[in-house]
Parts: structure tokens; C-alpha cells; sequence
């Protein structure tokens, strides 16, 4: 392994210069593999900033999502309702019981039906105690609901609703679809890059004819073709990057660092954007990889 | 040094290239391999070389089954053998010193041994003087005297031309028989030289092996070209 090593280092200016001539040599190949990386990588990009978002808002909402326990009107001593607490919170799944006080469940009532149920405030509140029920995992929402709806002290419980669960799955569906549709883009970005590998191996027919005579070694061969090709798909990343970062920047200050609400906080710009930059020049350099990889070895196993 | 064994090779379209081959070449020898278009010359130099893989018998060349190499091991085997062709194959963009030290950088040699061994080289081949030409510069027999060069560049223990005096006139392909004979003798390599040059061959005489449709029809030590009616 090792003198193979230093082989390669010895042969790398050598692997390199190959490389670079036929990069030049075939210029307008190169040009139209990098532009299909280059769509390709701003797609990605496009569709890495959603998703990174669009985390991010399902992150903010699942830690909003609570569910609403209002306790039987028996329940009053403090007593009881630590012992309610504790029962609640020893369901699987719950990660806390956040005590709302009737005053508190009025004045909460007040703010979203208006001024008008003000006139309840003191004795005559007609309200129970109840707790706000934060749980880990929003999935199984349901089911804690039901559960402590079944505890005896508990008149009714709710969470916000179908309409947040919908949410959260259609943004699951949402990813599932960009990753598939992405995965095609990829194919066809190295598709391209394996013909463009093509070309060069034919435009370069006779040195590899002569290199197979005095024995060189597949990989041997392979090593500038592979170098090309992440080159190749280096050089379509470039200009993704430079418009992700500017264009993310630009998204971001005119939206002011949110998407209508809050909630809906946008990723900052840095580290974003950068792990963005870097998944695109990892990727253009894989695809390339890849595209040489299959021409390569397509073209080297047919024959001994 | 080379042994073939009940050596067959057909191909898919039923072509009948070698039938039944039975060869035996010293170490140092070396050969004449005759006979006419498609008498299966062409496929027994692959069958040697490792490109192609016989369909019955046994190739064993410098102690390896050459039939039998991994796919993988066939470079690392044919850094044994030198192969010449008729038409030279030398690449156009490099000089004569970068055509002979490229054979030696594919193989992952190092500056200052290539450097040094290109430099024997040339000298062996007679080509000092025209290190920094290009192959356009150089007439047909300096050319041929690249390829050999390059051929021989990693020490092969055995050298294969096919026909490397076919595009020469006789005064220059004599001189490539000289080189080939000063090869042969100086680093003891073993050579197998196809050619239809009966001229040569009548006056350079060695062991001729004659091949028609697949057959060995004839096998001469003391040599000289057998004529066909």
C-alpha cells in the first residue's frame, strides 16, 4: 500500500498536467457537463435553502405544539394538583405540565374572545385549572392526548388541531419529493459528465492504447480522467455558490429575517449559507467523480 | 521463457484463429514468426501479450499462465513483455525523449531513473542526437527506432514486433534488424519478430516458425522463408 502511495505522489503533477490539457482540449464539453452541474447545483441550492427553512419552521412549530389539559371543577386544593401534575407528566412522551391557573385560563380567554368576558374576572369565574402538556415528539400527539383524557381528574384535553399535524406532514411529503426529484437532476448531471469522459478517453485513444502496452495499471489510467471529471464538476459549482450566498443574503435582508410571523424565522445567513457552499462543491466534485468512474470503467473492462 | 500447450482460439463468429498450437521459445531466443494474412499471427501476439484469452491450452509466459491473469494483474504482467508495431504509435506532441520516458512515468518510476534510463535508451537505439526531436522530424527508421526504444524502455524480458520493418525500405529495415539482434544479444531478451520480409528473413537466419490457418506448418531451426505455391 504504501510504495503504491508514493507512486501516486511521484505521478500526481504527471496525473494532473493530463488532466488540465484535456480539459482545455476539450473546452466546449467541459463548458456544457459544468453548465448541467452548474442548473443542477442551483437547484440543489434552491431546493437546500427550503428544506433548511422549512426545518426549521417545523422545528419552531413542533415546540409550540402543547396540549391543552383543562382538570375536573373538584380539583381545587394545591394539593391536587401537584398530584395531577405528577400523574400527567408520567405519561411516555411528555416532557412537561406547565400549571395555568383559572385567573390565568380568563385572562388568556379574554385576549382571544375579546373584552367583553371580562366581566367573569374574580369569584365568579366560571373556568377550571388546567395545565399547558409540551410532549417530545408531535407525531404521537394523538395519542398522549387520548391518554390523558382518560385520567379521572381531567375534563377534556385538546392540542392545536389537525391543521398543524397536516402541516407537518406535508412538509415531510414536501422533502421527500425534492430528495427524489434531486436524485434525478444528479443522474442526468453525471450522464453528461460520463460522456464528456468519454470524448477525452477517445480523443486520448492512443496514449491509453500505449500505456496498456508497457502495463500501465487501470487506475493509473483512470486517475486524470477522474481528476478531470471532479474538476469538471468543481467548475459547475462555483457560480451556485457565489448565488447562494448572495442571493440567500439578499432573500434575508429583504424579508427581514422572517416569512410573514416569527415562527417562520429564517436560518441566519452564516453558517447557512456556507454549509450550503460546502455541499454543493462536495457534490459537483462526487458527480464528476462518478461520471468518469462509469465512462472509465466501461471503457477499460471490455478488453484486457 | 514462452510455452503454449494445445493452444486453440476461436472467436463468437466461429472464426477457427489457432488450432491446437504446440510451442516451446527459450529464453534468449530468437524467432521468426511467418505466415499469411489471417494465419492467426495477430491473435497468437495477443494471446501473449494477455488481451486475449485462449479457449483450450495452456500460455505460459516468463513462469506466469497468462490465460489464467486476473483482469487487474494483466498491467502489472505486460510490464514483461515490449511490443513494436508496424506503424510505430509514437505520440505525435511528445519528443523522442518524452515518447521513451512516458512508457516509464505510466509505470510510476520516478524522475531520476527515468531520466537515466531514457538516456541509455537513446544510446542503445542510436538516437542521442535526436532526443528533442519530434517523430515528424525523423524518417521512418529513426521512428522505428523510437518505438523499439520505448519498447524496451522497462527492461521487458520479452519484445514482440509485428512487422517493424513493414513500412522500410530493405537498407533500413536491415538496420532495424541490427538493433533488434544488438537487443537480443546485449540484454539477452527474448524476441519474436512476425514479418513477411522473406529478403530478412533469407538473410538474417534464425529459427522461423511458419503458421497457415491456424496451424504451425512449420517449424525451422536453422531458418529461411518457406515459400508457398
Amino acid at each position: 500500500m504504501i510504495p503504491y502511495m508514493m507512486n501516486f505522489f511521484k505521478s500526481f503533477p504527471f496525473h494532473l498536467k493530463s488532466a488540465g490539457v484535456s480539459l482545455i482540449r476539450h473546452f466546449v464539453m467541459t463548458l456544457s457537463a459544468s453548465s448541467a452541474v452548474m442548473i443542477t447545483c442551483i437547484l440543489l441550492s434552491a431546493f437546500l435553502m427550503i428544506v433548511g427553512n422549512v426545518n426549521g419552521f417545523a422545528d419552531n412549530i413542533e415546540g409550540d405544539i402543547r396540549i391543552h389539559v383543562v382538570l375536573n371543577d373538584t380539583i381545587q386544593e394545591e394539593e391536587q394538583i401537584a398530584q395531577s401534575k405528577n400523574e400527567i407528566e408520567q405519561i411516555s412522551g411528555v416532557l412537561e405540565a406547565e400549571f395555568s391557573s383559572k385567573d390565568n385560563e380568563l385572562k388568556l380567554w379574554i385576549e382571544e374572545k375579546g373584552e367583553i368576558f371580562s366581566i367573569y374576572e374574580g369569584e365568579d369565574n366560571p373556568l377550571n385549572h388546567a395545565f399547558f402538556v409540551s410532549v417530545n415528539d408531535s407525531e404521537r400527539i394523538e395519542t398522549i392526548t387520548n391518554q390523558i383524557k382518560e385520567l379521572e381528574m381531567v375534563d377534556d384535553a385538546m392540542y392545536g388541531g389537525d391543521s398543524i399535524t397536516d402541516l407537518i406532514s406535508l412538509l415531510n411529503t414536501v422533502r421527500f419529493g425534492i430528495v427524489i426529484f434531486m436524485t434525478l437532476l444528479g443522474l442526468l448531471a453525471v450522464f453528461l459528465i460520463s460522456n464528456t469522459i468519454k470524448m477525452a478517453i477517445y480523443s486520448r485513444n492512443n496514449e491509453i492504447m500505449i500505456m496498456r502496452n508497457v502495463g500501465a495499471t487501470n487506475l493509473f489510467i483512470k486517475i486524470p480522467f477522474m481528476i478531470e471529471g471532479m474538476i469538471i464538476g468543481m467548475i459547475g459549482a462555483i457560480i451556485p455558490c457565489i448565488l447562494t450566498f448572495f442571493g440567500y443574503r439578499y432573500l434575508f435582508m429583504a424579508m427581514n429575517g422572517q416569512l410573514f410571523t416569527n415562527v417562520f424565522a429564517l436560518q441566519p445567513i452564516w453558517p447557512f449559507t456556507f454549509e450550503i457552499m460546502c455541499i454543493l462543491m462536495i457534490g459537483g466534485a462526487l458527480v464528476g467523480l462518478l461520471g468518469a468512474l462509469i465512462s472509465t470503467t466501461k471503457y477499460l473492462h471490455w478488453r484486457r | 521463457m514462452i510455452l503454449l500447450e494445445n493452444v486453440s482460439k476461436s472467436f463468437k463468429n466461429g472464426v477457427h484463429a489457432l488450432r491446437d498450437v504446440n510451442l516451446y521459445i527459450e529464453e534468449g531466443e530468437f524467432v521468426y514468426i511467418i505466415g499469411p494474412t489471417g494465419s492467426g499471427k495477430s491473435t497468437l501476439i495477443k494471446l501473449l501479450d494477455g488481451e486475449l484469452v485462449p479457449t483450450r491450452g495452456r500460455v505460459v509466459v516468463a513462469d506466469t499462465d497468462v490465460g489464467k491473469l486476473r483482469h487487474s494483474k494483466v498491467p502489472l504482467y505486460r510490464r514483461n513483455i515490449g511490443v513494436v508495431f508496424q506503424d510505430f504509435r509514437l505520440l505525435p506532441e511528445l519528443t523522442v525523449f518524452e515518447n521513451i520516458a512516458f512508457a516509464l512515468q505510466v509505470i510510476g518510476l520516478d524522475k531520476v531513473t527515468i531520466r537515466r534510463r531514457v538516456r541509455e535508451i537513446l544510446e542503445l537505439v542510436s538516437l542521442e542526437d535526436k532526443a528533442k526531436s519530434f517523430p515528424r522530424e525523423l524518417s521512418g527508421g529513426q521512428q522505428q527506432r523510437a518505438t523499439i526504444g520505448r519498447a524496451i524502455a522497462n527492461r521487458p524480458r520479452v519484445l514482440i514486433a509485428d512487422e517493424p520493418t513493414g513500412n522500410l525500405d530493405p537498407e533500413k529495415s536491415q538496420e532495424i534488424m541490427a538493433l533488434l539482434e544488438k537487443i537480443n544479444i546485449e540484454q539477452n531478451t527474448t524476441i519474436l519478430m512476425v514479418t513477411h520480409d522473406s529478403n530478412l528473413v533469407d538473410m538474417n537466419k534464425k529459427r522461423t516458425i511458419a503458421l497457415e490457418e491456424g496451424y504451425i506448418v512449420a517449424d525451422i531451426q536453422k531458418g529461411g522463408y518457406i515459400h508457398h505455391d
